[in-house]
């Protein structure tokens, strides 16, 4: 099955390490771009290398320790002096970092690296021993390449090079970057960029279909001792006052039952109370990584994008150090790379638009993470040309996503948030780097996976922010319950605004459905029987007003309980249509949490009743 | 023939690789070992608590395992101590460079625990020989 059988955990704690150092790396190449001669800089990287190959070496994978080798040469050439850092060594260098990473890439799947691209091994051998850098050739189309002639590599070295290895596999896949001026096809550059397979485009598989190969990895997760120390004491704790309880419950069995048994009693009860929060929190922690591992892999891609695009910009992050759920670090990779994506194409403005909107050349693309109260926000926010809301809903129009009538509805907000719907895309050209229309509607299924929420804000001319928001952690969901006769149901605290009360007097027709207008807006009521199924018992009383990106409506229901803090069980083989999972309420009661997005259904144009069939005949008075 | 009190510091910055090198000398009968991520957090660890081997890293931040060689052979407490190097690279600057400055041994990664049982076996009949005499 595997080529590493009996490492698998030396294995993936290398890919784990390596992994971050390879990040590194990447991010201090593009400083390096910057400022060639810093020598902490070329030391730092040259490191890099060189442990990778340590590291490589006891794996066996000796092709990666070639490539290391090879890199980390040119590096202590570079780092002593004698070579200096050209735009040329620095795209063999960026070029034979993929390669390393396409490398880490086959490790996880437990596979044997192939040999590096000889071209690439040869371009490295080149660059150390300081022949003029020589323009790598366009992607070779059968096995064996040929170098440009004339200033080319060293023909004993290529040789060998090619003679070693099984070329015809590998040569195709001659990393884009290497040729940024070749005719590729720009997307081959971008996949090339963000270092993915042509296969596992958004879209075509679905969302998720990409996880079965990726999973693989990270099982494992780094904790500070110190965290778990915290953990250790807390349950310590808790055993303790569990032994106190329990001598609490003998003296109260056997009768005694003064106000100094009792005060004792509520005094371990609530110790109980807060220890059992505070080991919460504690294992909580456990998980909670800095955001700062998923962000220094971005400005490498960020500049290769831009550079692809002939744009120059810089990604600025800020707050690496905010903390995250591990499994939601996972699962905000990708999205965060369709919103650069996003903003290095389109957002930003190429350099005769940004001069002749007197904006300096270089643009700044900030990648934001902060903690407000108990959720997280993670921003993308470009300076560019900002978006347009005429033009979004001409285009949705013109695509055929909305009618004319819809259009001419929508605010601000609801047409930026077309860009949203699956296959709407801005470019006109569909060959462009982002053009594809797939990727902004993933985007948000993922973010609303993780129980979040994308909005996105705008001023022409100034810019465009794409702001996420996430719950700290998705273990505990803040709910509310509402109540259906007896029945409660819990729903999502964050897709609720308000609760208000429904009279009778407030509900109208419009086409045919029962609305009431909540400060202007005209809102449709949608009972909680009506889409549960469920028969309509009694005239609902209240209604909660809930927001989803689409739309927002007024939830009919008969009363409510409160709210709480679920800790959320699913229901593992048993899953049906708009339940979450069960949570268990403190009087032992268990409560379906429901999914609101999979009760709406896909279309939500539909949904809702007339008046009559919301209230009753005998209850509608003719007024007036 | 291992004398499992000895007790090991292993030196590298590389996570991954000091806990390859810890597991080789568990094979080896050796389980007292500790671990330090560069030269600096190694100096503070062998002056404050008895060592008696030191196992490092060549390249590394802040302070390299060359360096750290060094300073542990002009401390007049800790430089009987053996240090072995561990190294990426077989040049032979390097080896003269580590040499000169008073390794004990020097491997070259990857080794397996046969490579390394045989370095420390020289270094202990070194060491067992200027004892004696």
């Amino acid at each position: 099955m595997t080529d590493f059988a009996g490492m698998e955990d030396l294995l993936s704690d290398f890919l784990i390490e390596a992994g971050d150092l390879l990040s590194g790396v990447d991010n201090k190449l593009v400083d390096l771009e910057r400022s060639p001669a810093d020598r902490s800089l070329l030391n730092d990287i040259f490191r890099g290398f060189h442990t990778i190959k340590g590291g490589a070496g006891f794996l066996n994978a000796g092709e990666l320790v070639t490539l290391c080798h090879l890199t980390e040469n040119l590096f202590d050439r570079l780092r002593n002096g004698e070579l200096d850092v050209t735009p040329e060594t620095m795209d063999v260098i960026l070029a034979a970092t993929a390669a390393v990473r396409d490398m880490f890439r086959d490790l996880e799947h437990g596979v044997m690296p192939h040999a590096a691209d000889p071209i690439l091994l040869a371009s490295l051998q080149g660059a150390i021993e300081g022949t003029a850098a020589q323009a790598v050739p366009a992607r070779p189309t059968d096995g064996i390449a040929a170098p440009q002639a004339g200033s080319g590599p060293d023909w004993k070295l290529l040789l060998s090079a090619v003679t070693r290895m099984p070329v015809p596999a590998v040569a195709a896949e001659t990393p884009a970057v290497l040729q940024p001026e070749a005719a590729v096809a720009p997307e081959a550059i971008v996949n090339a960029a963000l270092g993915r397979r042509a296969t596992d485009k958004p879209g075509v598989s679905g969302p998720v279909g990409r996880r079965d190969t990726e999973r693989v990895r990270d099982n494992s997760i780094r904790v500070d001792t110190a965290r778990l120390d915290q953990v250790l004491n807390l349950s310590g704790e808790i055993g303790l006052t569990k032994n106190r309880l329990n001598a609490l419950r003998s003296d109260i069995l056997s009768g005694r039952n003064d106000t100094e048994t009792l005060h004792a009693l509520d005094i371990a009860v609530s110790q109980l109370d807060l220890l059992v929060s505070d080991l919460q929190n504690a294992v909580m922690k456990t998980r909670m990584q800095p955001i700062g591992r998923l962000f220094q892999k971005y400005p490498r891609i960020a500049r290769d994008l831009a550079r692809n695009l002939g744009k120059d910009v810089e990604l600025v992050l800020a707050g690496e150090d905010t903390e995250i759920d591990k499994t939601m670090i996972e699962d905000l990779s990708d999205p965060i790379i369709h919103l650069i994506r996003n903003a290095v194409d389109h957002g930003i403005e190429s350099a005769t638009e940004r001069a002749a909107a007197g904006k300096p050349s270089k643009s700044e693309l900030r990648l934001e993470a902060r903690q407000e109260g108990d959720h997280i926000v993670i921003m993308v926010a470009d300076d560019g040309r900002g978006m347009d809301a005429e033009r979004l809903r001409a285009k949705a129009v013109a695509k055929g996503l909305i009618s004319e009538e819809e259009a001419s509805t929508l605010d601000e907000r609801q047409s930026y948030n077309l860009i949203f719907q699956p296959g709407f895309s801005m470019a006109e050209k569909i060959s462009d780097v982002s053009g594809r229309g797939v990727g902004m509607d993933v985007v948000r299924t993922n973010i609303q996976k993780l129980n979040g929420a994308i909005e996105i804000r705008s001023q022409p001319g100034k810019g465009t922010s794409f702001v996420i928001n996430l719950p700290l952690t998705l273990a505990i969901l803040p709910v509310l319950l509402v109540r259906l006769g007896d029945q409660p149901f819990a729903v999502p605290l964050s897709m609720v605004r308000e609760i208000l009360p429904i009279a009778t007097t407030m509900v109208q027709d419009v086409g045919g459905r029962a609305t009431m207008v909540v400060r202007g807006e005209v809102l449709p009521i949608l009972p909680l029987s009506g889409l549960l199924g469920w028969p309509q018992q009694q005239v609902p009383q209240y209604g909660v007003l809930m927001q989803t990106t689409e739309m927002s409506f007024v939830l009919a229901i008969d009363s409510f309980a409160g709210r709480e803090d679920a800790v959320i069980k699913s229901l593992d083989d048993f899953r049906p249509k708009g339940v979450a999972g069960v949570t268990t309420l403190s009087n032992g009661q268990i409560v379906l949490i429901l999914d609101m997005k999979e009760l709406l259904g896909g279309s939500t144009a539909m949904l809702g009743m007339p008046r009559s069939a919301l209230i009753p005949a005998p209850a509608e008075e003719v007024s007036g | 023939m291992a004398d499992p009190k000895l007790r090991f510091l292993i030196v590298d910055d590389f996570s991954t690789m000091r806990r390859i090198v810890r597991n080789l000398l568990k094979e080896l009968g050796y389980a007292n070992v500790d671990e330090a991520e560069d030269g600096v957090v190694a100096l503070q660890k062998l002056n404050t608590a008895p060592f008696d081997f030191v196992v490092t890293d060549w390249n590394m931040p802040n302070m390299d395992g060359l360096t750290l060689l060094q300073s542990i052979r002009r401390s007049p407490q800790l430089k009987h101590l053996p240090v072995l190097m561990i190294t990426a690279e077989a040049k032979k600057e390097n080896i003269i460079a580590a040499a000169q400055a008073g390794a004990s041994g020097y491997i070259v990664k990857p080794f397996t625990a046969a490579t390394l049982a045989e370095k420390l076996e020289k270094i202990f009949e070194k060491l067992g020989r200027s004892n004696a005499a």
